[in-house]
């Protein structure tokens, strides 16, 4: 239609560049926004126990650069093992850097040392994913009132910061090819490389992490689309696998099924295959079920991602093709957030089990009922907010 | 990273070359399809998205 007007001109031109221009300062100031937000989005509240380092203390390489992200400490009166919590490998898990907070700010150790990484990939959260549509923040509400607002970000590193990604991707410990864009995709960068990309620095430093506190148990939270096999699962190395499938029977007792999978041994570049195998730690994964990360979604917004529910999944699930119950419509993230903070908590009650005098006790957390009852926001933190 | 500059200046090119085909373009569909173009350029250009 616009040919027939015949009107270009060097001043629809001009004008169509300057649109183009504003599009650009509009949208760029946007995705700015995600880079440096303000103080009250993505804000730690740590319990009194807790001190802060920086994973950049453990490895130079990535001191001072996007990868840094803080570290937390929290060490109980009476000696015992080490627990590592990874929140936020994939920024589009939300449940699960939701849950590394909640724990931040309630756990109360009082035997052995846990160590918190909320937002072990710093550079995920600074973007979407083009196209997916996904809202940029989502909220929670505490009892008095305070929203506790958090980055929803993709599942790789911003292209910013790790820009190009090669057409294919050669895992560096084990030669093992896979798609390009796993080059910035943390979960398949370990155990990393000191002198490689970005992402490849950042999971080396948590090798480093894991070497220097001599962790002795780790657990890497995320999420899963409800259509994908490996959902409401734990994944286990070979010297996990014991641990895991206590825990998996005691969360069936407790009626929270965990399907138990065992880390695949060619798969490389996943933290339960490769902090089991370059160290002495017992290296599990924690999948819960996230619909507003799955390819069948339609509408997606702060509802999808608060609620999991979605009109496409429960027909979906009537056709037999997801891999988890979805009769009540919805995958509450109150839900998922009290599947990880549950499934942690008997990790870390059954370790003594499997490692003599490596025992870790941790007080101060909500059980599954009540976090599922009460909801996310009355368990995390107030403060004064920022005007 | 010498990689990322190498791609960087590709980028830049790339929006001298689509400029100056918005201002030569006779038809105003094909000056729009120009400027939607230049918006994800710009960005990249700025290292912004």
């Amino acid at each position: 239609m616009f040919e027939k007007r015949n009107i270009a001109s060097v001043y629809t031109a001009t004008l169509m560049l300057l649109a183009a221009v504003v599009i650009a300062v509009v949208s760029g100031r946007s995705y700015m926004e995600m880079r440096t937000p303000g103080p009250d989005i993505d804000r730690l509240v740590p319990h009194a126990g807790f001190t802060r380092k920086q994973l950049g203390d453990y490895f130079e390489g990535i001191s001072g650069t996007p990868a840094d992200t803080p570290v937390f400490i929290q060490e109980g009166a009476e000696p015992g093992g080490t627990i590592l919590i990874l929140g936020g490998t994939h920024a589009n898990e939300p449940a699960a850097a939701t849950a590394a907070v909640l724990m931040l700010e309630r756990a109360i150790v009082s035997r052995g040392r846990l160590i918190i990484v909320p937002y072990a990939n710093m550079m995920g959260r600074t973007h979407t994913f083009p196209q997916d549509a996904h809202p940029q923040t989502f909220h929670f509400e505490t009892t008095a009132g305070t929203i506790r607002t958090f980055r929803y970000g993709a599942r790789t590193t911003n292209t910013v910061h790790e820009w190009p990604n090669p057409d294919i991707y050669i895992h560096p410990a084990s030669g093992q090819t896979m798609a390009g864009v796993e080059r910035s995709n943390l979960n398949r960068a370990h155990p990393g490389v000191a002198d490689g990309g970005i992402t490849e620095r950042l999971a080396y430093a948590f090798m480093e992490l894991i070497k220097k506190e001599q962790v002795d148990l780790a657990v890497d939270l995320h999420e899963a689309s409800p259509e994908y096999p490996v959902v409401e699962a734990m994944v286990a190395h070979d010297r996990a696998m014991e641990l895991a499938a206590m825990v998996a029977m005691e969360l069936d007792f407790e009626g929270i099924p965990m399907r138990l999978e065992p880390s695949p041994k060619n798969l490389r570049g996943l933290s339960h295959r490769e902090w089991g195998d370059n160290t002495d730690v017992l290296a599990i994964l924690l999948e819960t079920c996230n619909p507003s990360a799955g390819r069948f979604r339609g509408r997606t917004d702060e509802a999808l991602i608060l609620t999991g529910a979605d009109k496409a999944y429960v027909k979906a699930f009537e056709l037999g093709r997801l891999f988890v119950p979805y009769e009540t419509g919805a995958k509450p993230m109150a839900d998922r957030v009290a599947r990880h903070v549950t499934t942690v908590k008997l990790l870390a009650d059954n370790l003594e089990y499997v490692r003599d005098g490596k025992g870790v006790s941790i007080g101060g957390l909500p059980d599954y009922q009540e976090l599922s009852d009460r909801g996310v926001g009355a368990f995390l933190s107030d403060f004064q907010q920022s005007e | 990273m010498y990689l990322t500059w190498i791609y960087w200046a590709i980028v830049v090119f790339i929006i001298v070359l689509v400029v100056r085909s918005l201002y030569r373009e006779k038809s105003l569909r094909e000056q729009y399809v120009a400027a939607m173009v230049l918006i994800p350029l710009l960005l990249r250009a700025f290292f912004i998205k």
